[in-house]
């Protein structure tokens, strides 16, 4: 027993090498925003680096509020992704219980409808989608942004690979219990997929969050832009003022990353005590 | 609930429901004595679906019941695919049809659509630019998909433990996927950076490589792919990571205590159990991993774009073909064969891990 | 959970509503609405502090409203001038710009024309391979009535005009122009003890200069020049003289320049062509560091220049600095240069042409050439006063080779017009990186630059 813990010591110190040598290096990429959003634009790409600038340039912080109305795009992004993760989150959860624990015809057919679609590139189909949306109207309206993103396949296809793992005969006893569907969806399944849910919300919370072809498309009105057009505003024809880019950046991380620790707890319940060791 | 309402109303008129089971029941008498003659299996089977239909139909008709228990089925499982669905056709699907036709047609956007039968794809296959962009594609998935998929799992197999800080390191290695891909792109072209003084080259020079064989990375035509691969590993797994982390927690716990009780270790625990319950997240992983590698575009148009973002052939990847041929020459109709191309060989590949899905639930 | 859930879905879903409700209203409406929320937005960014003074005055009733599609509002200088002008001299026209953005312009603008249900007058035309896409498509309007109609002297553009016709038609005018200059850093110079560069040097001489300050100790390295990664910065000292196009087909003409920024890349005279372009190092950065003896780089970077010394981001190491003209290949007049123009054009779909055409003709004559002059920038049309106002400005060096250097005699589009251009365009610009990142030698590049365009030109 006695030798056994010692090599499992071992493993142990071994493993934490691995994990603080691994997270250095996903560290780097913000350590070089936050060095960057103290710099002026200038020295920004300058090889070697200087990690540390000489004069940390905080200026940045409060330029990036004045050169372009910041807090308007902060506030159109914030409602655009929330708005966009709720519907994303109802409708996917919705339809992946049909298509995971449900049996009705054309079942295989639409599924497959579905995935294949994930496969275009969305350059494909953009122009037409463009020319339809302009046609209803949605031509630089947060509608356009909504209709893009809210309804994807993804959602669907991830939900329903969940719910997969939830054993059949949970459902067989509700609805011999005399459950309907709509019932059991929302007593059984949904309490036991919260991981998925976080999951789900985290991946679209960030995309839409960051995405940045799309509201470029179909956004001009300034008072309607997103952050993302906002942090291209700083790269002009002839200059990219880099610093503020970085500034903005790295602000506009933070509330991806609340949302993602907030989200954390989810993805340890379910695993007793136990779990797998080593 | 409306459905249900609907669906319970009485047929009162008992006429109508004998003149049913007249035609029904002989139908359902002739399929039974076929169903004993026949011995092929796959005629069997159809058969037998036929005679649960008609079954199912007479019972209909004897409870006055509107729709079928099938189709009262079908109605419910609809009515909870409805909400997305109906999204997902208006603005996705009908959009991508649209874009099928167009790989037949020749089209600017403006001007009127003209059919040209295959002439796309041949145009394609006589173009050079498709031919390199296909094989880095393909050479980019291969060397991507399966190591990510490795670092992914092994990542989160790891963060699900009880380790110290381990909020900390989760978040950690969800950042590169977060972080703004020009600061994440510039990080990675400076390690390895083409001079002599770039901290990978001096490793390398010190470990004897001579100065002028030092690789140039992204700006060598010969290593940039694989610069390419090694940069989206890194960028990726950790979004991979949290899909796995999410499937971990699924798996009953008791599993690995009745394992332990047998005596396994780490490694067989992690074989017959953790693996095999994390098939239908691998499942996904995979599909969602060669899907997103068929559509690279802007992590290479990053790392190897240069100032004038332009991808040469030793770098070039199906998307961007796409979209320089639709929005710098505006051939949407040559852009659209080329994806069906893509599109073609995605589905292969989906198909391929379907059967093999199929073939474990079995 | 049910009951929260519950909540959520009426949430959303009456946000959903409303905003359905919003949208329906704005596409369908027209200008004046849309008129009155960029006012809005106008108002939201001078509120903030924002240097961008859009639209003025809101439109007021019975005005024709003219909406003009460009880039960069906020940072562009002399839109809001020309237009302020325009509306002063033609009471009852608004201009209204949208900004589309920068970096993807020509996308989002050709995205936008496309079909027919684009609603802009006017449309700004960042280069020529944009313009070339646009006029493929069939979007612009073809100006040669209204030219003839007013007379407009196409002279004035100093022969760029007949550059821009299209079998026979044209389909937008410049109204600015940046053409290609040399920048040099006249501390660096003087530390080295070297005369300045002059207005009339052969690349000989030029390349002589740019060693002879070359300091390549390790720490202390300074660069006698700097090629930015574009390729125009190579490739166009090749066709100076007149005798070759970067259209023909065969670029055997490229070979001696090719010899000679190689030869000054692998003697540390200027930065290393893959650093460069893996390390995305801006030029302006590179000469702001103060160890680059000269750059050679288009006359937009004058105001930019003068700008960020004056507001200190670049410090005194670069303060001292001057311009001379190009340098050029034996036998050839100082002064030829290239070009590069942002015009306006018409689209077919534009809802208000004849007005539209009144504001081309102002934004693209004299009038508004006067008026992007005084703020620091180059118009198509120069003159000698405009040449005079942009010498003046605070900032600009004193000396008199400065002033001299603005003077061009000739001048060719970078990428001149051509049914093929952006194709050829991509050619080009993967053998000149080959060729600079040393994956293949000057005579396989120029074999596969020769190869690859005929086979275009072929088609």
């Amino acid at each position: 027993m006695k030798v056994q813990s010692k090599s499992y010591k071992f493993w142990r110190v071994i493993l934490y090498v691995v994990l603080i040598a691994l997270a250095v290096l996903m560290l780097i990429p913000f350590a070089w925003m936050l060095s960057a959003s103290l710099k002026l634009d200038k020295d920004v790409f300058i090889f070697p680096i200087k990690w540390i600038p000489e004069n940390p340039r905080w200026q940045n912080y409060i330029d990036i509020w004045t050169k372009i109305p910041m807090a308007k795009f902060v506030m159109n992004t914030a409602k655009l992704t929330v708005i966009v993760t709720c519907l994303q989150l109802l409708t996917s959860s919705f339809a992946a219980y049909a298509f995971a624990k449900l049996d009705f015809k054309h079942k295989n057919l639409l599924f497959m409808a579905y995935i294949s679609t994930i496969a275009m590139p969305w350059q494909v189909y953009m122009v037409p989608q463009f020319i339809m949306m302009r046609g209803m109207g949605m031509n630089d309206t947060h509608m356009a942004i909504i209709c893009l993103q809210a309804f994807s396949a993804f959602g669907v296809f991830m939900m329903r690979q969940f719910y997969q793992g939830i054993p059949d005969e949970l459902c067989e006893a509700a609805r011999i219990d005399g459950m309907s569907e709509y019932k059991i969806y929302s007593k059984i399944m949904l309490p036991l997929s919260k991981p998925a849910l976080s999951t789900l919300t985290i991946f679209t919370f960030v995309a839409t969050w960051n995405d940045f072809l799309g509201p470029m498309i179909y956004l001009k009105t300034e008072a309607k832009k997103t952050l993302q057009i906002g942090l291209r505003m700083f790269i002009s024809q002839y200059s990219s003022e880099y610093g503020l880019i970085m500034a903005a950046s790295v602000l506009s991380l933070i509330p991806v990353l609340i949302v993602f620790l907030s989200l954390q707890k989810y993805f340890v319940e379910g695993i007793a005590a136990t779990g797998v060791k080593g | 609930m409306a459905f249900n309402n609907m669906a319970n109303q009485k047929n009162v008129d008992p006429e109508k429901v004998k003149e049913k089971l007249a035609r029904l029941e002989p139908q359902l008498l002739a399929l039974q004595e076929e169903l004993k003659k026949t011995s092929e299996k796959g005629k069997r089977d159809r058969l037998i679906r036929k005679i649960e239909d008609t079954q199912g139909k007479i019972k209909q008709a004897k409870t006055g019941e509107r729709f079928s228990r099938q189709a009262k089925r079908d109605l419910v499982a609809y009515s909870f695919i409805a909400p997305n669905f109906i999204g997902f056709c208006v603005f996705t699907l009908i959009p991508i049809i649209f874009a099928f036709v167009l790989a037949f047609a020749e089209w600017d956007g403006n001007n009127t659509i003209k059919f040209v039968a295959l002439n796309n794809f041949i145009a394609a296959f006589k173009n050079d630019r498709f031919l390199s962009s296909l094989k880095n594609t393909i050479i980019y998935c291969i060397g991507t998909v399966p190591l990510t998929l490795v670092c992914a799992l092994g990542l989160a197999v790891i963060l699900n433990q009880k380790v110290k800080c381990r909020n900390f390191f989760r978040t950690v290695s969800f950042f590169p996927y977060v972080a703004s891909l020009v600061a994440v792109a510039a990080v990675w072209n400076m390690l390895f950076s083409p001079q002599k003084s770039g901290p990978v080259n001096m490793i390398l020079y010190n470990l004897g490589v001579a100065a002028k064989s030092l690789p140039k990375w992204s700006a060598d035509k010969d290593w940039v792919m694989f610069t390419v691969v090694l940069f989206s590993v890194w960028k990726n797994m950790g979004y991979y990571m949290v899909i796995y982390l999410a499937g971990l927690q699924g798996i009953n716990a008791e599993l690995y205590e009745a394992c332990s009780l047998d005596g396994a270790n780490t490694w067989q625990k992690f074989l017959y159990i953790t693996w095999p319950q994390l098939q239908p997240t691998t499942f996904f992983v995979t599909i969602m991993l060669t899907i997103n590698c068929f559509k690279v575009y802007d992590i290479v148009y990053m790392l190897a774009g240069g100032s004038n973002g332009v991808l040469n052939k030793s770098a070039i990847v199906l998307v961007y073909h796409i979209y320089e041929e639709a929005f710098r020459n505006w051939n949407l109709g040559y852009a659209s064969a080329v994806a069906m191309v893509l599109f073609l060989m995605v589905l292969a590949v989906t198909l391929i891990q379907f059967r093999g899905e199929k073939k474990y639930a079995n | 959970m049910k009951k929260r859930l519950l909540g959520l879905t009426l949430a959303c879903s009456m946000v959903v509503m409303s905003l359905a409700g919003c949208s329906g209203g704005s596409g369908t409406e027209t200008t004046a609405a849309s008129a009155a929320e960029t006012t809005k937005a106008a108002e939201t960014t001078s509120a903030a502090g924002g240097t961008a003074e859009t639209t003025a005055a809101p439109a007021a009733e019975g005005d024709t409203v003219l909406k003009w599609a460009v880039w960069d509002i906020a940072a562009t200088v002399y839109y809001q001038p020309l237009i302020d002008a325009f509306e002063a001299a033609n009471p009852g026209v608004k201009i209204e710009m949208v900004d589309l953005g920068s970096t993807d312009y020509q996308t989002v603008l050709a995205t936008e024309l496309t079909g027919s249900g684009s609603d802009f007058d006017i449309v700004a035309v960042k280069d020529v391979p944009g313009y070339m896409t646009l006029v493929n498509k069939g979007v612009l309007e073809p100006l040669d009535d209204y030219i003839a109609k007013d007379s407009v002297d196409l002279a004035q553009y100093g022969g760029i005009a007949d550059q821009l016709n299209i079998n026979g038609n044209i389909f937008e005018l410049p109204f600015i122009r940046s053409f290609w200059v040399l920048f040099y850093n006249k501390d660096v110079f003087d530390n080295a003890g070297v005369e300045y560069p002059t207005n009339d040097m052969t690349f000989e001489q030029y390349d002589a200069l740019a060693r002879s300050v070359t300091n390549t100790t390790p720490g202390e390295e300074v660069y006698g020049t700097h090629y930015h990664t574009w390729r125009s910065t190579v490739q166009l000292f090749g066709i100076l003289d007149g005798k070759n196009t970067i259209v023909d087909g065969t670029y055997d003409f490229l070979k001696p320049y090719y010899e000679m920024i190689l030869a000054q890349q692998e003697d540390g005279v200027c930065q290393d062509y893959a650093t460069l372009k893996t390390s995305s190092l801006h030029y302006s950065g590179a000469f702001a560091q103060g160890n680059v003896a000269m750059l050679n780089m288009g006359s937009w970077f004058i105001p930019t220049l003068i700008e960020k010394i004056k507001t200190g981001e670049y410090g005194p190491e670069v303060a001292n600095w001057g311009l001379v003209k190009y340098p050029h290949a034996e036998g050839v007049e100082p002064g030829t240069t290239l070009a590069q123009i942002t015009s306006v054009a018409i689209p077919t779909s534009a809802p208000h042409k004849d007005q539209a055409w009144e504001f081309v003709k102002f934004v693209t004559g004299a009038e508004g050439a006067e008026i992007v002059a005084n703020t620091g920038n180059f118009p198509a049309v120069t003159t000698d006063a405009v040449i005079e106002a942009i010498s003046s400005i605070e900032g600009f060096p004193q000396d008199e080779a400065s002033a001299e250097a603005l003077n061009t005699v000739q001048t060719y589009l970078e990428m001149p017009v051509h049914e093929k251009s952006s194709e050829i365009e991509t050619v080009l610009n993967e053998a000149h990186d080959n060729i600079m990142t040393e994956g293949s030698s000057i005579d396989e590049g120029i074999e596969e630059m020769n190869a690859g365009v005929q086979a275009i030109l072929g088609q």
